[in-house]
Order: structure tokens, then sequence, then C-alpha cells
């Protein structure tokens, strides 16, 4: 292997003999087919009481499963594939506004006007125009429906088609990186490192399949003007879960549910 | 039948052509639009100057939100270029961004020509010599250089 071998040098690296790049690479998609195989994007609705069947045997969590289910009826499971936060977001946001043509028809105009504000900062419009147009289509076609429910199987259906459901996820995510960049000198303070605010956009926002912080979901809920509550689930003491508010203070039109690293979709 | 990869693709290659970066080009094979045809030229400036470099680009249907597989098929020595022809960049891997098209991948490529980053080798040969004997090394990419005209 390697190139010509005749030299002094040393010659017991390994890194030459494989592309392990490509070795590591092939080894997640094998993990991430398996998942998608057996989780939907966005699930049918089911009640809280379903977590307990996971905890069987785990007095912490199905104490908090318990203290969930008196605060919530209802939940949505979403494939955990890093986008879920941004999947679950924007799909509890528009399946709530489509029940209110006023605020749907607000957040359309937003939504047609965010193309120019993404140009200003400097997106690239050629590769931009491809997520805006399916989003907006997407919008559109939700829009066109009277019928509250059946926009609502709409949505569901458009959701679980990857091709439309990833770009709803990477125009958000553009939009929230957008955010994070025109209130740099706010969000810089939450940053670890050296990292600019743009290049923390650049490798954590941007990028599809990166898993999603405090930060991400403060930005995107200014980006799309919607308070959010996460309810926190884990090992930590105590019987209840814990709440918090995004931002601090507002009224919260989302529900999303976090086990560590993933977001679910809850309903009162 | 057009999937949001093959329709994003056709948009590429529409932009390659009306807008093409210096010292770079690329288009889809004959019968297959998931497989590119691409021709970096080295930089000047730089000891891969005059080189023609063909690489291929295989995309899944996942595109554009997962990289395509970029791969040398000239042969290469530079830091971060497999023996195989893989390259070790990481817009190809985990700082890949939906926003980018095939024009800035290949001008990626481009600009990695001129700077190796020998701190993540994938021929630990070149990134060494990069590091510790230029003169070789540029010897070592002429070579490549004129190889490349015959390929």
């Amino acid at each position: 292997m390697g190139d010509v071998g005749q030299s002094t040098a040393n010659t017991s690296n390994k890194e030459m003999t494989s592309n392990q790049d490509e070795l590591i690479l092939a080894q997640q998609r094998q993990i991430e087919k398996e998942i998608s195989e057996s989780i939907p994007l966005v699930g049918e609705l089911e009640p809280v009481t379903s977590l307990s069947s996971e905890y069987s045997g785990d007095d912490i969590y199905l104490a908090k499963v318990n203290d969930l289910a008196a605060k919530y009826s209802s939940m949505r499971r979403t494939r955990p594939d890093g986008n879920c936060f941004f999947r679950a977001f924007t799909y509890a946001t528009l399946e709530r506004l489509l029940g209110n043509k006023e605020e749907f028809n607000s957040f359309y105009k937003l939504a047609e006007n965010s193309k120019n504000v993404l140009v200003e900062l400097g997106f690239q419009q050629f590769t931009l125009e491809d997520f805006y147009d399916t989003y907006m289509d997407v919008l559109k076609r939700l829009a066109d429906i009277d019928n509250v429910d059946d926009a609502r199987r709409e949505l569901h259906t458009v959701f679980n088609e990857q091709g439309y459901s990833d770009y709803m996820v990477v125009y958000l995510r553009l939009l929230t990186s957008a955010q994070l960049q025109k209130e740099k000198d706010f969000y810089s303070c939450f940053i670890e490192g050296e990292r600019t605010v743009a290049d923390f956009c650049h490798q954590e926002v941007e990028p599809m399949y990166k898993d999603s912080d405090h930060i991400h979901i403060m930005a995107a809920c200014s980006a799309l003007n919607t308070g959010v509550r996460v309810l926190y689930m884990d090992r930590g003491t105590g019987n209840i879960v814990t709440q918090h508010d995004l931002p601090e203070g507002c009224t919260p039109t989302v529900h999303l549910l976090y086990r560590p690293s993933h977001y679910d979709i809850l309903y009162v | 039948m057009s999937t949001p990869a093959r329709r994003r693709l056709m948009r590429d290659f529409k932009r390659l052509q009306e807008d093409p970066p210096t010292g770079v080009s690329g288009a889809p094979t004959d019968n297959n639009i998931m497989i590119w045809n691409a021709v970096i030229f080295g930089p000047h400036d730089t000891p891969f100057e005059d080189g023609t470099f063909k690489l291929t680009i295989e995309f899944t249907e996942e595109y554009p939100n997962k990289p395509p597989t970029v791969r040398f098929v000239s042969h290469m020595f530079h830091p971060n270029v497999y023996a195989d022809g893989g390259i070790c960049l990481d817009i190809l891997q985990n700082r890949w961004s939906p926003t980018y098209d095939v024009s800035a991948i290949l001008t990626s490529i481009q600009s990695l020509l001129s700077d190796p980053n020998p701190n993540s080798p994938a021929n630990s040969m070149a990134a060494q010599l990069y590091k510790e004997n230029r003169r070789e090394y540029e010897k070592r990419v002429k070579a490549c250089v004129e190889q490349s005209f015959i390929d």
C-alpha cells in the first residue's frame, strides 16, 4: 500500500493501509438504516403512558412517566436521527397553526420574507432557493386545504416523506443559523471555546443530523416567533419531570419531551 | 423519476455551466446523473501547478442532506488524500452542509491542494515530507503532475 515504499521514513503508520473515514461512514450508514427502517420520521399520536413499557423495573423513570402523564395526555415520537428537535418543533408548530388561520397567515408571511433575510446575511442564493422553494411549497399546500383535519393529515404525510421532511428541517436549520448570526453578540456568550458564532453555525447548526442544544432551541424559537416548553426526563433525583420555557417567561405553544439526546412532541 | 437529489443535481450542473469557478470543471456521466466526472487544475504558485487531476463524485438519493463520495482517479501525493484516492476533508465528512453544491466541493478540494493539513494525514509519508522536507515533497508532487498528463 502507500506511496512508493522505498523511503527511509517511518512506515509503521496504519492510516495508509485503509481509508478509515469511509469505514466509519459505512458503519454509520448501517446504523442509520436500521433506525430508519424501524421508526417513522414522525409517529402517530399515542398515550404518554405508552412510555412505561420502555422502563419496566426502572422506578425513577416510571415515577417520572406517571408525573408526565398527569400533565400531558398524548405524544408523537420522532425518529432519533439528530434532526429530532428541528423536525418535532416544525411539525408541532405547523400542526397548531393549522387550527388558526390568522396566525397561520402571519407565519406564512414571515416565511415568505425569510429568503431575503438569509440572502442579506450572505447565504448563497442558489442553494438556498432549493430549500426555500420546497418549504414554501409545503406551506402553500397546507394553506390550500380548508378542512383542519385534512390539512393535519397532509402535514403528517408530508413530514413522513423523507425528501420533503428533510428539506423542512434544512430550512429551519438555516433560519436558526441566521437568527444566531443576526444576534451574534448575545449568542457568542453561549458558545464554548474559540469558535465564532459563524463557525458554530457552519459546524453545529447547518449540517443535518447534528444534535440540538439549548442555544439551537433559543434561536429556533425566536426565528419562528414561537415559545416552547421542554419537559426533561432523565435519571436525576426526584419523581417529577423538570420543565423549562424557552424563551424564559413565554407562553409556550409547543411542548416537547426531552430524554437524553432526543426530543418527542407532547400534547396537553 | 425526479427526486429531490436528482432535481438538485440538475441545478448544480446548470450553475456550474453558467458560473464556472476558475480551475475546476465537472459534469454528470452520460447515462447517470448520480455519478459525475470532474477535473481540478493544480492551483498556481503551488507544486500542483499545471496538473490536471481527475476525480469521480458519487451521489446518493440523500444528497444534498448528505455529502457525495469524492475520489481522485489521478494518482495523488498529498497529505490528505488516501492511497485509493479518497479525500480527507472535513466538509466531505462531519462538516458537510446542505448549502454546499458541486461547485463548492470542487473549489474546496482545490484549496486543499494549496493548503494541506498535515495534522490530519491520510498519507502520512506526504504529511511528514510536507512538514520536514518540503523540497522532497515538491519533487514527489511534481511527479504526480507529470503523470496527470498521461492518465
